[in-house]
């Protein structure tokens, strides 16, 4: 049974990594297409990271973008200032902004509800001044321009070239390694016991769960993916600004997961490839991006809480139901021995 | 007298005015019954709530089976081997009842989940057999009862606080509860807090009673609820 | 000849006093509907902004008289509210979580409003001047102050005073409390919760248009007035308690006089920098806030 699942996800990656490749190199020759297809597959990496924490958890952390800042502004630092690798800078500096993304969450996380989404945004404001007010580290309001995208050097293949759709298949595996990771935690213990902390989080520490300790450890897997995606944001785009990672980005991702269906492994997927397209093709409208994105958030709360892929799920689940229900018959047996 | 499982002395605890707790000692062998009865908001459920670590004390000491408790996080009380249900039943009630014990057999450091042996008798005996692909909160309120109890006993407590067990039910439903609540009584050392005289009168070994935060009474059920400062002060009003 | 120290002293003075007014007073607005609702408002500050926006263009626009232009938006603000608590607010009245939703159903309105703002109101001006009601300084004993300043100023503390009396002696005012201090009891006691929710929304909106359209008679404004005001009313309801309009006057009055004071010797950001940590140390130690009940 546990072989046959084992053998059937296996599938899932590969065909998973497949389609990524094809994505890739079916785009290539249209550097516009092939630059939408890496930024959905960077938020895909953003929102497996927000739907560990928002969607499993049921934490709603408007800190995330600010956590990707620290991410990306740290490894643009070592990777241009100090001049290290770039593939040694990214690790470095994402467990670092987790560590600081924890640290800083801390006391936060053992508030609950409103007082915890409160002091998350209170954080990244923070974050955000810190990012347009200490310019050595920043450059400011104005960014950093002109970031270089790394080389890479794999054994049997050489020099990969990294300015084609090379970089899009990386980002493409890397979104999918996020979503991977998730999945292995959601099957896992740790995914039972969160998700029991997000059902009800009383009860949960009632039946001996430790629930501050899984918050901080969600936190904390949620913050590395959040914190490698900017610094691979930063080389993608080249540009950086505290703009870059300020509140709205945080909503942005919260509303990816929350329209595709929270707590579901493919729903903030189809979120990200509906709602990162969109902008981008308006073209000349790009300015009412923001009106767009703030409607859907109302729209999503108000109208559709389980996101679209969640609501196939339920409509599915109801028909499959009504196929079987049983009633328990009523008499009484021996007690388990001890 | 066995060896002693709980033992709270001198426990205080206000809400704002109102003295929920006044100084009350209370002490549970290994393996007896413990009733406690009382007026609504005497503090009987707030007493539940001190000792399972929901709510801080203000003055006095908790102990259980020989270490302190008091102040320590609802997850170690558990884990300490106390366990307690709720008065407003309190399940996972989104998840499937086979989630919710998979959730609690996890907890419990049982790899198995529901397929674990003593998962599957608790299954058994308390029928959720053909429940298992319900979602917990559409099942009637004597199965989310039976749910509770397997939830709470798969993480094999050697006390279970049982916060009005039959609240709600029916009178079969009683009945059969009544049964399950036997047999546990042979295994378990339980504390149970009722409203309904005929559970306490049958199950409990002692009862302790509580009058506005203050323990009034404590002895065999068949005195207590004969003592005549008891019948004035609680089942007068009752008219049980 | 005047001491140039003193009269930065003394102007110091009248700023935080005018300031702190229309701070509290707004952060009225915002801590009345959280504390009766649990609607927290991440987009007061948008609607302090929007008001004197709409009433700029009344008045250099179209060429309103500016009293005209203020009248015209506080008394169009009250369907504005209305429809959004028809539309919106009431569909959450029974969620338990509702502050959360509620949150982030503002903040979507926040994107909202300021996407809106970027492509009109930016798009047609960097700063904005509702012309003054009145011309020249007053001097109230040492304190020299704009006439128009000081009538924001006696508005302020007008409305202040009004909506303490008013909750504490109008039938509505001590119904709303009952509501504030515990929902089921009021309901019991045969309170219409609904439409004391809907007044409560009503009036909370009403008090940060006029917050907005104060500030906006006693000074220039642009756009980034919504975030810093919005982070500002925010900071004084947490750290005075969330519900308590007493709190809000003391804190929302010293935080008045710590932003004149911080903009004389440091950038106003600093000030909403210092409001953040407040607003994170209160909810770190205590989440109920100084003047909780
Ligand atoms: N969390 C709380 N905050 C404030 N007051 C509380 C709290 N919990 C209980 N109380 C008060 O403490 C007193 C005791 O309540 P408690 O729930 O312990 O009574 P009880 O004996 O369980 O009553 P019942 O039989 O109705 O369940 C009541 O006056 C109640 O209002
Ligand atoms: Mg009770």
């Amino acid at each position: 049974m546990n072989r046959m699942r084992a053998s059937k996800d296996m599938w899932l990656w590969i065909s998973g990594a497949a389609l990524v490749i094809g994505l890739a190199l079916a785009t290539a020759g249209n550097r516009f297409a092939a630059f939408i297809i890496g930024i959905v597959f960077l938020n895909v990496l953003w929102t497996a990271g927000m739907n560990l924490l928002y969607g499993y958890t049921g934490l709603v952390s408007m800190m995330t973008a600010g956590v990707a800042g620290i991410g990306a502004y740290g490894t643009v630092k070592l990777f241009l200032d100090y001049g290290w690798s770039f593939w040694f800078a990214v690790p470095v500096s994402a467990v670092g902004a987790a560590a600081v993304g924890v640290i800083l969450g801390l006391p936060a996380l053992r508030l609950r509800g409103f007082y915890f989404v409160l002091s998350s945004l209170v954080i990244q404001v923070a974050l955000t001044l810190v990012f347009i007010y200490f310019p050595q580290f920043t450059n400011g309001d104005t960014g950093i321009t002109q970031i270089p995208r790394p080389g890479l050097w794999l054994p049997g293949f050489g020099a990969v070239d990294l300015t084609g759709p090379g970089f899009e298949i990386i980002l493409g595996l890397l979104a999918l390694a996020g979503v991977a990771v998730v999945y292995m935690i959601i099957r896992s213990r740790m995914g039972a016991f969160i998700i029991a902390i997000r059902e009800d989080d009383l009860l949960a520490e009632e039946l001996g769960i430790d629930v501050t300790r899984y918050k901080v450890m969600v936190f904390f897997i949620s913050s590395l993916l959040m914190a490698v995606g900017g610094a691979f944001y930063a080389v993608y785009t080249g540009f950086i600004s505290p703009r870059s990672f300020d509140v709205l980005m945080s909503m942005n991702i919260w509303l990816m997961v929350a329209f595709g269906g929270r707590g579901t492994i493919a729903g903030p997927i189809i979120g990200s490839a509906i709602l990162v397209p969109i902008p981008f093709l308006l073209q000349e409208l790009y300015q009412i991006k923001d009106i767009f994105y703030g409607s859907l958030i109302i729209l999503v709360t108000v109208a559709m809480p389980a996101g679209v892929y969640g609501t196939i799920l339920k409509w599915w689940r109801v028909r499959r139901q009504k196929q079987n229900t049983a009633v328990a018959p009523v008499a009484i047996k021996r007690m388990p021995a001890e | 007298m066995n060896e002693i499982l709980l033992d709270a002395r001198q426990v205080e605890k206000q809400f704002g005015g109102i003295r929920a707790l006044a100084s009350v000692d209370v002490q549970q062998a290994v393996g007896e019954t413990l009733g406690m009865i009382g007026p609504n908001g005497s503090g009987k459920t707030t007493f539940v709530n001190v000792v399972s670590g929901h709510l801080s004390i203000d003055a006095g000491s908790i102990s259980f089976a020989g270490a302190p408790i008091s102040g320590r996080r609802p997850h170690a009380i558990t884990r300490a081997g106390l366990t307690r249900t709720y008065q407003a039943v309190r399940v996972f009630s989104k998840l499937t009842v086979a989630d919710n014990l998979r959730t609690t057999a996890l907890a419990a450091g049982r790899e198995e989940g529901v397929k674990d042996s003593h998962v599957r008798e608790l299954i058994h005996w308390l029928e959720l057999d053909r429940r298992l692909d319900a979602i917990a909160g559409m099942l009637t309120l004597f199965e989310q009862r039976r749910l509770e109890l397997a939830m709470r006993l798969a993480l094999r407590p050697k006390l279970v606080m049982l916060d009005e067990p039959v609240g709600g039910l029916s009178a079969v439903e009683i009945t059969h509860m009544m049964k399950l609540l036997g047999e546990l009584k042979t295994r378990y050392s339980l504390f149970v807090i009722e409203h309904t005289m005929r559970v306490i009168r049958e199950l409990a070994d002692r009862v302790v009673v509580l009058v506005s935060g203050q323990k009034i009474a404590d002895g065999r059920p068949e005195e207590i609820l004969r003592d005549e400062r008891v019948v004035r002060n609680y089942l007068g009003s009752q008219g049980a | 000849m005047v001491d140039p120290n003193l009269l930065i002293g003394l102007s110091m003075l009248t700023t935080g006093l005018v300031l702190g007014a229309i701070f509290a007073l707004t952060a009225a607005g915002v801590t009345i509907v959280y504390g009766c609702i649990w609607l927290p408002n991440a987009a007061s500050g948008q609607f302090f902004l929007l008001a004197p926006l709409v009433a700029w263009s009344l008045s250099t626009a179209m060429g309103w008289s500016p009293i005209l232009a203020v009248a015209a938006v506080l008394i169009a603000g009250l369907p504005f509210a209305y429809l959004l608590e028809r539309l919106l607010i009431r569909r959450f009245y029974d969620v338990p979580d509702r502050n959360i939703a509620y949150f982030v159903v503002t903040l979507g309105i926040t994107q909202i409003l300021s996407g809106v703002f970027s492509i009109t109101w930016g798009q047609w001006s960097d700063q904005y001047n509702i012309p003054p009601l009145a011309e020249g300084v007053v001097f109230i004993g040492p304190f020299p102050l704009p006439a128009n300043r000081l009538i924001a100023l006696v508005g302020a503390l007008a409305l202040l005073g009004a909506l303490f009396v008013g909750l504490r002696y109008h039938r509505f005012g001590r119904a709303l409390r009952a509501v504030f201090q515990n929902r089921e009891a009021a309901a019991l006691r045969g309170v219409d919760v609904q439409r004391i929710y809907l007044g409560a929304f009503l009036l909370g909106t009403s008090v940060i248009f006029a917050g907005g359209l104060l500030y906006a008679m006693a000074y220039s404004f642009d756009l980034s007035v919504a975030w810093s005001m919005g982070i500002t009313a925010f900071a004084i309801m947490i750290v005075g308690g969330p519900g308590s309009v007493l709190g809000a006057l003391v804190v929302g009055m010293l935080f008045g006089f710590v932003q004149a004071a911080v903009s004389v010797f440091a950038s106003p950001t600093a000030a909403t920098l210092s409001y953040l940590l407040a607003m994170l140390v209160i909810l770190l130690l205590r989440p109920s806030g100084l003047f909780a009940r």
